[in-house]
């Protein structure tokens, strides 16, 4: 009986709310939608066909022709050989995976110790919160150069250090290839820790208290109620925030431009510093829409996975 | 739950460990910023961790002062740096805002520009790097190189994504019940969408319009490529700081980031709230 009520009361609320003129709604939508539309069709369609184009041939904005005339150089799709023959790329490649690797599995570690500190109410919790995500807010090349200072030779680091083991240590971090690598990889993970450990906890505060008192009661100790409750529950939002960070740190470049410019040699040299190489110094333009469309492709494919997982993280109650 | 005292100790040491590691490279800038030239690159026994006389001087010779211990002439002085990053920012915002608050509205009420979720996941996706030849070419064409119009154009096309997707699900927790009763009292529905909706979501769109300005606010890269001179912004021109003649600025360079870094830290513990939204493209809420 209610059922049928309801079902009326919805059919009421459909006719009140149907337009004037049937397809209002869908023209003002439309119209809305326009400036959007144009905007991404403006950064997509007409840029992709133009690096496309030029991919194909040897043009550089120093070679004196407009780039529509490109087609004057067309090489035969040399620029993708010479990709797959790029050392240069492939240990640029390498590098930024190395980074990933180490960077987004140390944040989320971190993050995630955190944030199960921070689960529960304690006093000055607002405040430790507040604070622990500022560096996530620090404008990055500004994060740069803070690092950039912090490894000086005479810095602060190598303070601390010859502090803690009692005698004077000058360590040249940013000269050395190793070492400036990982003083590339603490920037990162100092910056973007916070970022795991909002997002873990926002997920964290979501796993039902019932259930986890339940558990108590039945025996289960924390590392059990932790591996058998609040992971599984946890999954997408850890998948999501896994998604974000493997993004973001597969584009790296302000902080760690900043700090070392790739070096030393081409030491901390990432996919992006490369890129940024090859179009300012070597100005090959064809080459370098040749590597990025390569990347694109790779990266389309990766997007549709993306966005079917976040369409699943919209149904998780938070 | 009630915790053990062990683990509260446990807590408040780990908790201030973070907080040690989290302050210390904001502290050392901001403590370089105010240290006079002599203690800039002080090293071992003469490494000061706060300025022993603390001075303004670093701010005052960004600002074109020049001070008796820094002989170095700037080129243009930080005033109009902080200009460009000030109007690309806040224009850039404003292409964001209106493009996105719009089209999520035309997608939650009325279903139009479904490819537009994926498309501008797609776009976030991108490495700016990975676009930025298209860009320069076009962007010379249409002589908006090194134009903070320039900028603003392409932090508007950039941050899109956030906007669209924030104001998406804002749009999508409102309930639709105040919207039918206007539409029953003869409002057209772009007069209930700019009289009654937007006027209800003015906490979400300030939200959503500091996250936005935030990040493009913190831009470097593109700034890097698009700017050479009239209108680089403050990271572009704090990195152009060390290639002078005399060496490393730092105490002018801390000075810049200071500049630089205030404004967003303030903002975002502002919008705190709304940062798991925001950064999540909408798929997790706080």
């Amino acid at each position: 009986m209610s059922a049928v009520t309801a079902t009326i009361a919805e059919d009421k609320m459909e006719a009140r709310t149907k337009p004037a003129t049937p397809n209002e709604g869908a023209r003002l939508g439309f119209r809305l939608t326009l400036p959007a539309q144009i905007l991404v069709l403006f950064i997509s369609a007409f840029p992709l066909l133009m690096q496309l184009y030029i991919s194909v041939t040897d043009w550089s904005p120093l070679s004196g022709i407009g780039w529509w005339n490109a087609w004057e150089m067309w090489n035969s799709f040399a620029n993708y050989t010479d990709l797959a023959a790029d050392t240069r790329f492939w240990s640029a490649l390498q590098r930024t995976a190395i980074v990933m690797l180490v960077c987004v599995p140390a944040e989320f570690l971190l993050g995630l110790a955190l944030a199960t500190l921070f689960a529960d109410d304690f006093p000055g919790k607002r405040i430790f919160y507040s604070i622990l995500l500022m560096p996530m807010m620090v404008v990055p090349a500004v994060a740069g150069y803070m690092f950039f200072m912090l490894f000086q030779s005479g810095g602060p680091v190598n303070d601390i250090l010859s502090r803690i083991v009692g005698g004077p240590v000058t360590i040249a971090w940013l000269s050395d290839p190793t070492l400036a690598l990982i003083a590339v990889m603490v920037a990162d993970i100092w910056q973007w820790t916070p970022l795991m450990f909002l997002i873990l906890l926002a997920g964290l505060v979501g796993v039902p208290e019932d259930q986890m008192k339940a558990a108590t009661l039945l025996g289960a100790n924390a590392w059990q109620r932790f591996t058998t409750i609040v992971l599984p529950k946890m999954k997408t939002i850890i998948i999501i925030a896994l998604a974000i960070r493997v993004i973001e740190n597969f584009k790296i470049f302000d902080t760690l431009y900043i700090m070392t410019g790739g070096g030393p040699g081409v030491a901390t040299e990432t996919i992006s510093v490369y890129i940024y190489k090859v179009t300012t110094q070597d100005l090959i333009w064809g080459y370098v829409a040749a590597i990025a469309l390569a990347i694109l492709i790779v990266l389309s494919i990766v997007a549709v996975y993306a966005m079917k997982r976040m369409a699943k993280g919209r149904e998780v109650p938070v | 739950m009630k915790r053990s005292v062990p683990f509260e100790i446990f807590r408040y040491a780990a908790i201030l460990a973070a907080m040690a590691v989290t302050l210390v490279p904001i502290l050392w800038m901001v403590s370089m910023a105010f240290k006079p030239i002599g203690e800039w690159s002080a090293t071992g026994a003469d490494l000061t961790w706060w300025p022993r006389q603390p001075t303004l001087a670093n701010f005052q010779f960004v600002f074109g002062h020049s001070t008796n211990d820094l002989i170095v002439a700037l080129d243009h002085t930080a005033v109009k740096p902080i200009l460009s990053s000030l109007l690309s920012a806040v224009f850039g915002t404003v292409i964001a805002m209106s493009a996105g608050t719009a089209a999520a509205y035309g997608l939650s009420r009325f279903g139009s520009g479904q490819n537009l979720p994926l498309a501008l996941i797609q776009l976030r996706l991108f490495p700016p790097m990975a676009v930025m030849i298209p860009v320069m070419i076009m962007w010379a064409f249409l002589n908006l190189n090194d134009t903070w119009w320039g900028l603003a154009l392409i932090y508007g096309i950039v941050t899109l994504p956030f906007a669209f997707w924030l104001m998406k699900t804002f749009f999508d927790d409102l309930p639709r019940e105040i919207e039918e009763a206007a539409l029953v009292e003869g409002c057209s529905r772009l007069r209930v969408f700019t009289r009654i909706t937007l006027p209800m979501m003015r906490a979400p769109l300030a939200s959503a319009a500091l996250f936005v300005f935030i990040l493009n606010w913190s831009d470097y890269l593109i700034a890097l490529l698009l700017t050479t001179r009239e209108w680089v912004t403050i990271p572009v021109y704090m990195a152009s700081l060390s290639s002078s003649m005399t060496g490393q600025l730092y105490g002018a360079k801390a000075a810049l980031g200071l500049i630089a870094a205030v404004p967003p830290v303030i903002m975002g513990i502002a919008i705190q709230r709304h940062l798991v939204r925001g950064l999540t493209f909408g798929a997790l809420k706080q």
